[in-house]
């Protein structure tokens, strides 16, 4: 019977058929280019002297590991990925509290609170540079007008301040992401042993540590190493900030200002492979994480 | 709710409020502030009087920035349009194969596709900026979509398949018993089930597209092709001294996908939601 053995045939690669659209784009977009950016990273390869291309092994990598630049920005990655978490950690988490109590215009706060994570990063950035700005801005005529200080605060020109204003701007487009994910751990738990609890007299403490958190635990997960992948890739916000200056640098403009400010592509590359090492990392727990979540 | 609690909901209310939309709000006062006032060092926070001067220079087309905006606004639509015709079909094909297939390297081609989420956009920028330059498409809108639909891929067919994998296989096993074929199958049962995902993962890209600024602030130089959010950014740096405009700029840049969010909203929470945890 031909064409029950053609129709078989059919059935065995229409998945694949399926598929290729999607192999196609990603073989092409995303993987060859990843492999690609690793060869570069083990050749001198400056746009400056185009005709000085050849493989140096390591030593890009044994360079960068030496620079000063190098480190300054791994401790601005750091300093922003520390500050962020915690922040994104805490105050998503008393989003969704607040969330979640039933009110009239719970649809409509809902919607209010997702606005920082649907808008634009760098045009995000762009607002509360205005906020921050050096001369009269908003922070600075509250802080005058309360007394705080004397003379307008330059927030944007120190690195340590700078930091903090970018961790800020990133933990509010965050927020709404973290608050989203405890929400649905939230109500993921059955009202039913909230009352068990209650009957066998335990106090709000006991239920929160006992029954909220340990449940609520793999969402958190989720939560915090999504935002840690955020905050590691941070670039826009840097930029709308303090433009491409080296102050606030973190690895990811680092990389950037190697490439296409300085045209090394070698050494370039090699820095953007340490931050994917890094990245990885977290990536690694943050794919267990939503893989465990799938089995549930 | 009694008074005490009243009074607490109240109190963080107002913050929620004021820290969710200050930066909106007082970006709107700047973009209404004369020139002059804004010079002036005092702590007044509203100016004596309000001009909408920015916004018409902004939106007539005759005026230079005017003409550099709308085209900025145009390309990012453009791409929208190229990311949702490309992106939507293929996620959809992929993710009915991955749920609801039984095939040969099923398991290795989903991982796969799940770790290039956490690849950062400059592990794959150098290579495709000399692509782009060899193959002349750094003045194109839909390679750089084709590029935005590499970055949108793994996370809309992770969310879709999570959907289509709660539509009982049943229907579509009767279906076939009643002569369907696997694509009318697909056609009749899963496509019109699912017209809430299409829809949140058509958001989701079209936010996405919006707010690109790293990939076109390398792969798109051209007036034809950089959106928005990179025009925003020139106005920053090459007039640093016109608050006024720049900010008024920056909330014509946010206004569509604001609306968009809070029109949408059901379906862009869920969707968020359905990405990260199932159910």
């Amino acid at each position: 019977m031909p064409n029950l053995r053609q129709n078989n045939m059919k059935k065995k690669i229409l998945p694949y058929l399926l598929l290729t659209p999607m192999i196609l784009i990603m073989g092409v977009l995303v993987f060859y280019p990843v492999i690609a950016t690793f060869s570069y990273s083990l050749k001198k390869w400056k746009l400056t002297a185009p005709n000085d291309i050849h493989v140096v092994g390591l030593r890009n990598y044994a360079t960068i590991l030496k620079s000063d630049s190098f480190w300054y920005s791994f401790r601005n990655t750091l300093f922003i990925l520390a500050v962020v978490v915690v922040l994104t950690t805490v105050l998503g988490f008393l989003v969704s509290v607040f969330l979640n109590i039933d009110v009239k215009w719970s649809g409509i706060l809902l919607a209010v609170a997702i606005l920082p994570w649907a808008l634009p990063p760098y045009v995000n950035g762009i607002l509360w540079k205005f906020v921050f700005s050096s001369g009269y801005g908003f922070m600075n005529k509250l802080c005058i007008g309360l007394g705080l200080v004397s003379r307008p605060v330059e927030w944007l020109s120190s690195r340590w301040s700078l930091l903090v204003v970018v961790s800020l701007v990133v933990t509010w487009r965050s927020i709404p992401f973290m608050a989203l994910v405890c929400l649905a751990g939230r109500q993921s738990i059955p009202e039913g042993l909230y009352e068990a609890a209650r009957i066998d007299g335990g106090n709000r403490r006991t239920i929160f540590r006992r029954i909220t958190l340990p449940l609520m635990l793999p969402f958190l997960g989720i939560g915090i190493t999504s935002t840690s992948v955020t905050a590691i890739n941070v670039f826009d916000e840097i930029i709308a900030l303090s433009g491409y200056s080296d102050l606030g640098k973190n690895l990811l403009v680092e990389s950037y200002l190697t490439t296409f400010s300085f045209l090394d592509f070698g050494k370039g590359s090699a820095v953007t492979y340490l931050v994917m090492l890094f990245a990885g990392i977290l990536g690694v727990f943050y794919l267990r994480n939503l893989n465990r979540e799938v089995e549930y | 709710m009694k008074a005490g609690k009243r009074i607490g909901y109240v109190l963080a209310l107002a913050v929620f409020l004021i820290l969710t939309l200050g930066p909106f709000i007082w970006t709107f006062v700047l973009s209404v502030t004369p020139e002059y006032a804004m010079m002036e060092k005092n702590t007044k926070l509203l100016p004596d009087e309000a001009t909408y001067e920015n916004y018409k220079e902004l939106l007539t087309a005759g005026s230079q920035k005017g003409s550099i905006l709308i085209t900025g606004i145009k390309n990012a639509l453009k791409a929208v349009g190229a990311t949702l015709v490309i992106g939507i079909p293929v996620s959809m094909m992929s993710a009915y194969a991955l749920s609801r297939m039984e095939f040969k390297g099923r398991k290795i081609i989903r991982n796969l596709l799940l770790i290039t989420m956490v690849i950062p956009v400059m592990a794959t920028i150098i290579p495709l900026f000399r692509l782009f330059v060899d193959r002349q498409w750094l003045d194109d809108v839909f390679w750089l979509s084709m590029v935005y639909v590499s970055s949108y891929l793994p996370m809309v067919t992770w969310l879709m398949s999570n959907y289509f994998a709660t539509i009982p296989k049943e229907l579509e096993e009767s279906a076939m018993i009643d002569g369907c074929g696997r694509m009318a199958s697909f056609l009749r049962i899963i496509l019109p089930a699912s017209y809430p995902i299409i829809l949140s993962a058509a958001l989701i890209m079209f936010l996405n597209t919006w707010s690109q600024f790293q990939i076109p602030l390398i792969l798109a130089s051209s007036l034809e092709t950089k959106p928005v959010a990179i025009v925003v950014s020139e106005f920053m740096t090459k007039d640093s001294v016109q608050y006024g405009l720049t900010a008024a700029a920056g909330m014509i840049a946010v206004i569509p996908p604001a609306v968009t969010a809070l029109v949408f909203r059901r379906f862009l929470i869920s969707g968020m939601m359905g990405g990260a945890v199932k159910g």
